[in-house]
């Protein structure tokens, strides 16, 4: 089994302050000063790959991870990392270019890279990333491939038959789906949400291993030509106002304040119930 | 023949009232270790001995009487504020200990504007003094990562330093008056003076004292103007830390008092600026504050001294701006990293020690080589200074390992004390000192008289003096 990750490494937005959140002289939010981070949800995808592989360890199975990031040098320590803690490959596709609001472009890398390089049978990727959030990336992908595509993943594991097991959160609860490969996972609020740490023996060990670069051009994507298609320009922001009212509760004792509590916030709502 | 669990907290409650002592099983148990075992609380395994008891105490008075029942009765007591502690120092290290808690001694006494000095309860946060005094332009120049959760009495208590040291001192420095209440339920008040030569600095007595001399209730500080648009900030990327450290010496020989000095090695820069630093880039960096002359000279004085290094590479001051933003911890960035570690069991350990300006290289060197060499699942072995002084400099070593093949109640014994003591080791070896400024706690306790040397006889004898029942946080400072 072949699997491909496909991740986004971001600013760290939490970092910015309210006073950055400002549309620049280049019609973009500056964030070139803020540490980078991976994408919550692709760092969902990396470790579910990572555990996937090891359940199918021993199983007489052969499993080879492979990740793939696009964009500029900032996905570079990761790849490193996740070479170090097993994948068999690392690339990236460089770009300068501000891909945050051109889904299809990201797609058409992506879905280029599992059909002339990497010939993948699963697909693991986050199920939208900031700041673009459009949601639609393993869509498209997945279209563009012909596979299944499956979103909101929580969980996957392999089967003695080759398929494979995996939860999905859906309105009414967690749907349980057994799937033939090749498909699309879009992973959402997994469990898991950490990617483990290699040690340093570990990046030792996979010290001369390197990331490859794959030009964008070389998988059939013009990336001028496509943002022109979807030029997307940043107009305006607006904060979403998140204060909330709050009163602080005097009393001479623990037992005072909880009655004061009760009395003036809950006892009109117990009683309603 | 000790008081039974059941005598102490009906003791406890004719003191203090029932409702002010705590004595549900899951808080006790949480509260009989700190931070430096905090993975028995992340992961819910326990094994040290549960507290009898913890005790709000409201008032000096109150906690005259809990002292003077403790010392009677030989029942070990923990003070605690903020409980943020980070090196053992509120683990109950006997059974049936009483812990006081003085978070709901929380008022600001006073902020004299005039005289530059503010008087908190042990129990104010102080991010909480901290704004009071901002909205009077006015700043209390301490800030240790912990000021959105650590309260005044604590941070007195483990002799505390802030990220702008090098500017306004530590927190030594800073207290001009305290009140403290002694084993015996003897209160005690040092005046607030700006000096006084009448004998021996009594305030050291109780600053840093860790809770194993005596229970402080209100501390006083001073003040400072506070110029935060004239804050200018400075940054480098160099190769070899030796330089960043060479820099840093001549910045303090040369006169300059810059908020925050720091130079990073590559593993612990790897961690914060990676987005425009190398893998094997160092990063020094400087804030420049104060009135508007006073900034600028200082910033164009350290200006100068990097210059004469042509190694480093000047970087765009907004990283260095953006980064001061974010710096410290409150309780969402503690709760996220709590969850980290029960998902990945990849710990974050630091120990800080502080050398001379001949020695720190060697020190961070020899330490740092002999952690990858001897500990297992290290996962990154790092450090920065980020104190100066004119004769020397502290080194924050930061680590991570994973932990494997045990369970997280065994961290401490298979990896974190094992670190603690090779760089305890390499530093007395050197001369330094083996804690800069988290306290000697329980961790660091074992290696007190070697930290010492001949000057032990001091501080055993102001043990044995003011707390001759032991009873005083057994286990800190002083092993037991």
């Amino acid at each position: 089994m072949r699997i491909l990750v496909s991740f986004k490494v971001t600013p760290d937005y939490e970092a910015l302050r309210e006073a950055d959140w400002a549309a620049g002289t280049a019609g973009v939010v500056e964030t070139r000063y803020v540490p980078r981070i991976l994408s919550c949800f692709d760092e969902s995808a990396l470790e579910l790959a990572l555990r996937l592989s090891e359940g199918r360890t021993g199983r007489g199975a052969t499993t080879e991870l492979a990740a793939l990031s696009i964009g500029g040098r900032g996905a570079e320590p990761y790849l490193n990392t996740l070479l170090a803690l097993g994948y068999a490959r690392a690339a990236r596709v460089p770009s300068d270019t501000d891909l945050d609001f051109a889904p299809a472009v990201i797609a058409s890398i992506v879905a280029g890279y599992v059909q002339q390089v990497d010939h993948s049978d699963v697909l693991l990727l986050g199920y939208r990333s900031s700041p673009g959030d459009s949601g639609t990336i393993p869509f498209l992908v997945a279209e563009t491939l012909g596979w299944p595509c499956l979103t909101q993943v929580t969980e996957v594991e392999p089967l003695a038959d080759g398929r494979l097991r995996v939860a999905c959160m859906v309105d009414e609860g967690l749907l349980r789906v057994t799937l033939r490969l090749p498909c699309v996972l879009a992973v959402g609020n997994a469990v898991v949400s950490h990617l483990r740490v290699p040690t340093l023996t570990d990046r030792l060990a996979r010290r001369n291993a390197r990331i490859d670069d794959v030009a964008a051009a070389d998988l059939g994507v013009d990336l001028a030509a496509e943002l022109l298609r979807g030029a997307c320009v940043l107009s305006g922001l607006e904060a979403i106002d998140r204060r909330r009212g709050s009163v602080i509760i005097g009393g001479e004792s623990p037992r005072e304040k909880a009655r004061t509590l009760y009395d003036s916030q809950l006892k009109s709502v117990m009683e309603k119930l | 023949m000790p008081l039974s669990r059941e005598a102490i907290v009906e003791s406890l409650q004719r003191i203090v009232g029932s409702d002010d002592v705590i004595t549900d099983e899951q808080i006790l148990v949480q509260s009989s270790v700190d931070n430096f075992r905090k993975l028995q609380n992340i992961f819910g395994v326990h094994t040290m001995p549960v507290p009898a008891a913890i005790v709000m105490a409201r008032s000096t008075e109150k906690v005259a009487e809990l002292l003077r029942f403790a010392d009677a009765n030989g029942v070990n007591v923990i003070p605690r504020t903020g409980a943020t502690a980070t090196e053992g120092g509120l683990e109950s290290a006997v059974a049936d200990s009483i812990i006081i808690d003085g978070s709901a001694m929380d008022q600001v006494v006073s902020i004299d504007a005039y005289n530059m000095q503010a008087t908190a309860q042990c129990g104010v946060p102080l991010q909480v003094l901290e704004d009071q005094v901002r909205e009077l332009g006015l700043t209390t120049g301490h800030s240790p990562q912990s000021k959105p959760v650590a309260h005044m009495g604590g941070l007195v208590a483990t002799r505390s330093i802030g990220q702008f040291s090098t500017l306004y001192g530590g927190i030594e420095d800073m207290v001009v008056g305290l009140e403290a209440v002694f084993p015996g339920g003897q209160v005690t008040r040092i005046k607030n003076v700006p000096r006084r030569a009448a004998g021996p600095d009594i305030r050291h007595v109780v600053i840093g004292n860790e809770g194993a001399l005596c229970f402080i209730t209100e501390v006083t500080v001073k003040l400072f103007p506070y110029f935060p648009e004239n804050n200018i900030f400075l940054g480098w990327t160099l190769k070899d830390i030796k330089t960043g450290f060479d820099v840093l010496r001549a910045v303090m020989v040369n006169g300059y008092k810059p908020s925050v000095a720091r130079v990073y090695d590559p593993g612990d820069a790897g961690l914060h600026f990676s987005h425009f630093a190398e893998e094997d880039d160092c990063v020094l960096l400087f804030m420049a504050e104060g009135a508007a002359g006073v900034a600028k000279a200082t910033a164009e004085g350290i200006d100068a001294i990097v210059a004469a290094h042509p190694e480093c590479t000047k970087v765009d001051s907004a990283y260095i701006e953006t980064w001061f933003n974010d710096l410290c911890w409150g309780p969402e960035k503690i709760t996220a990293e709590d969850e980290r570690i029960r998902q990945t069991r990849n710990v974050n350990r630091t120990t800080e020690i502080s050398a001379d300006w001949s020695s720190i290289n060697d020190i961070y060197q020899a330490a740092r080589a002999r952690i990858i060499a001897e500990i297992p699942d290290i996962t990154m072995m790092g450090g920065h200074s980020s104190h100066s002084y004119i004769n020397g400099t502290n080194m924050y070593f930061n680590y991570f390992f994973n932990v494997v093949d045990v369970g997280p109640e065994e961290e401490t014994d298979k990896y974190y004390l094992p670190i603690i003591g090779i760089i305890c080791e390499e530093t007395l070896k050197r001369g330094g000192s083996i804690v800069h400024h988290h306290g000697m706690g329980k961790a660091r306790a074992p290696w007190v008289k070697d930290e010492y040397g001949s000057s032990y006889y001091i501080l055993e004898t102001l043990k044995r003096a003011f707390d001759p029942h032991d009873v005083m946080n057994k286990g800190t400072i002083i092993p037991k």
